[in-house]
């Protein structure tokens, strides 16, 4: 098993109480749903009988129904507590169940506990505070999970975008260990402004990237030269399968806009149009041109916890 | 023969613990296969594949032929034939039923008394094309006999065509010999199944039904004799055959000329709408079943005649690979199966 840490796996508005949720978290292979409480779940997507992925069923009162055979298991605790046709006076065996992992949800986020210790209190999306309207999203990158993080860091620009801004490359300092993530800034210049990048003499503009140790949680920030914060991004990611990463975002606009930014940002503001865009497909082109510059220290913080890096299945 | 009825176990097995079931790697020899339709052989050469192994069908003369290679290339490349033709390049091959049957494993071993009865089509083919269709499941051909002889997924996948699970009685039994399994199943005052209700035009509510499915182990040949009442007799042969560890093919045959128009006609083309919701769940299915894992299936009472198909799968297997190829002292593939079928009933 995996890591023993909570991983943002869904966003909550993707997990019902009606059709469960496939998703692969982390390598692992997850059904999510609801009840008809809103309390969410996690059950390993294998049904114990014949190995069909649980979340071809439905979500019924009890739990969620396989739909190969009808075999119904409870959510929170994985135990089968229904198969079809059986007489009124027999039993479902008590040892019959579904994996079933631990589930806290928080901020917009359902988090799913990976891992055989006893989970802890520190949610990653704890910190991920919103204030107003969100902007959200999921997809699928073709980009293996320690390349998505390692290029947050050389080079978030591949990555994601935000709206009238160009990222320079130009980090301002070296990666700071800060709550196990490694948080870099780079420096960045409204692409409105005629003047190119190298001309500027102080950037009127932050990018902030926090990029986890262990985990998948990723945090952007676009701030002003006085670190005033104008855009915040939290992007949870996790290990798919053949290589490839899932992603799920929420970002918000904070309030304060500080008076600095173009017109056209705060046109497009008050249009509501998204400030940032997380990036569905990856330059292949502009990835394999990275230098590995700040990542260096990811790699070297993995090797020193000789954290094991898993393999999607 | 042995028997058994599923009325009479208990859910769960804690008996001395078996083996993970890895079905994709079974690969049984010294069977006939049915390999193709008779009418789908021609003078042009078509291929098929049993465990990965070519079979190039043609006729000659009207008299139908398997080799390992194209009977254009057959001379040159004779020198490299496998033993399954025994350096020949031929398969042994039989035309019945309305199929070609190719002999798969050691050629010296062919029998034509080995060849399964089927006593609900004609020997000499000679049935409307209407009644024989061809479907692929996204899985070995195990997994799919075992999703054929399943008695429960049907209410919940198919529940639109062959109807739900609700029945006044519910009695299944299982018979095997070292190279058959035999499921029986009578179900009493069961909801009428909508094809039968909308295309068959049977007006009762209930219907009772028999269904017979009589499987032979080494060539995945499924027979099977459903009967219902009231509504008709749907006598189909599926034969699932291995093309590899990953996919199966199956030209079926459902013998429904003694049934009305249109159901005669419909009933034939159903597995275009079953066989889509069966590869949903055995596709994912089986990529998991690829690999020995310590994490054994669960099973119910219902399973009994999938978990009895694993263990004779599996004694045929080990038995195979201890070298023994020879067909046990109870089996006779060819015998008349009519009263096992419930035909003369």
């Amino acid at each position: 098993m995996a890591d023993n840490a909570w991983w943002a796996s869904a966003l909550s508005e993707a997990v019902n109480n009606g059709k469960p949720l496939a998703v692969v978290c982390n390598g692992e292979e997850l059904a999510l749903f609801r009840d008809r409480q809103g309390q969410a779940f996690a059950l390993e997507d294998r049904c114990p009988h014949r190995r069909v992925p649980l979340s071809l069923g439905c979500v019924v009162e009890s739990g969620i129904q396989c739909g190969y055979h009808g075999w119904t298991f409870d959510g929170a605790s994985g135990a089968c507590t229904a198969i079809p046709n059986l007489h009124a006076n027999e039993r479902v065996p008590a040892r019959y169940a579904a994996r079933a992992y631990s589930v806290a949800e928080r901020n917009g986020f359902v988090h799913v506990w990976l891992g055989e210790d006893e989970p802890n209190e520190s949610v990653p999306a704890a910190t991920y505070l919103p204030e107003g309207r969100e902007y959200t999203g999921a997809a699928t990158v073709s980009i293996q999970h320690e390349e998505y993080l390692a290029a947050m860091l050389d080079g978030p620009h591949c990555l994601i975008s935000f709206d009238a801004v160009r990222m320079t490359d130009f980090f301002l300092g070296d990666p700071c260990l800060k709550d196990n993530h490694l948080v870099l800034d780079r420096g960045a210049v409204w692409s409105t402004k005629v003047l190119p990048p190298q001309f500027v003499v102080d950037y009127p503009l932050i990018v902030r990237t926090s990029v986890p140790v262990c985990g998948g949680d990723i945090r952007v920030d676009l701030l002003t030269e006085e670190e005033t914060p104008l855009c915040t991004v939290f992007i949870a990611s996790g290990a798919n399968r053949r290589g490839t990463t899932s992603l799920c975002w929420r970002g918000f606009l904070h309030r304060s806009e500080g008076g600095v930014a173009p017109l056209r940002w705060r046109a497009a503001r008050r249009a509501q149009r998204p400030p940032f865009r997380v990036h569905s497909h990856v330059d292949g082109e502009a990835l394999a041109a990275l230098l590995v510059a700040p990542s260096r220290d990811l790699d070297r913080l993995r090797d020193q916890s000789l954290i094991p890096v898993r393999a999607a299945v | 023969m042995h028997t058994v009825s599923t009325n009479d176990t208990v859910a769960g097995q804690r008996s001395k613990r078996p083996s993970d079931w890895t079905p994709v790697n079974y690969d049984l020899h010294d069977t006939w296969f049915p390999v193709s339709h008779s009418r789908d052989v021609s003078s042009r050469p078509i291929r098929r594949i049993i465990h990965s192994q070519p079979y190039f069908l043609w006729r000659e003369n009207g008299i139908s032929q398997a080799a390992e290679f194209h009977p254009s290339r057959l001379a040159a490349l004779r020198h490299a034939s496998s033993a399954f033709t025994g350096g020949s390049g031929s398969y042994p091959v039989i035309e019945r039923y309305g199929y070609i049957w190719a002999w798969y494993g050691n050629p010296d071993h062919a029998d034509i008394q080995l060849l399964p009865h089927i006593p609900f089509l004609p020997l000499d083919g000679n049935i409307p094309g209407y009644t024989q269709r061809t479907v692929r499941f996204d899985a070995s051909s195990a997994l799919s006999v075992e999703n054929l002889i399943d008695l429960t997924h049907a209410d919940f996948l198919h529940a639109n065509t062959i109807g739900d699970g609700i029945s006044e009685s519910d009695v299944v039994e299982v018979e095997w010999t070292s190279e058959t399994v035999t499921r029986t199943r009578m179900v009493t005052q069961k909801s009428v199944a909508p094809v039968m209700r909308w295309v068959g035009g049977i007006r009762a509510k209930y219907q009772d039904f028999r269904a017979v499915l009589h499987i032979h182990l080494r060539s995945n040949v499924c027979i099977s004799y459903p009967r219902f009442r009231p509504g008709y007799d749907v006598p189909n042969l599926q034969p699932f055959l291995p093309v590899g560890r990953h996919r199966s093919r199956c030209d079926v045959t459902f013998n429904t000329t003694a049934a009305p128009s249109p159901f005669r006609y419909l009933m034939p083309r159903i597995n275009y709408i079953i066989q889509p919701q069966d590869n949903s769940v055995v596709r994912p299915q089986n990529q998991r079943y690829l690999d020995e894992s310590d994490r054994r299936d669960l099973h119910s009472r219902f399973d009994a005649p999938g978990t009895r198909y694993r263990y004779q799968m599996e004694q045929l297997a080990k038995r195979q690979r201890r070298g023994d190829f020879s067909y046990g002292t109870d089996a006779e593939p060819g015998r008349d199966i009519t009263t096992l079928l419930g035909m003369d009933g």
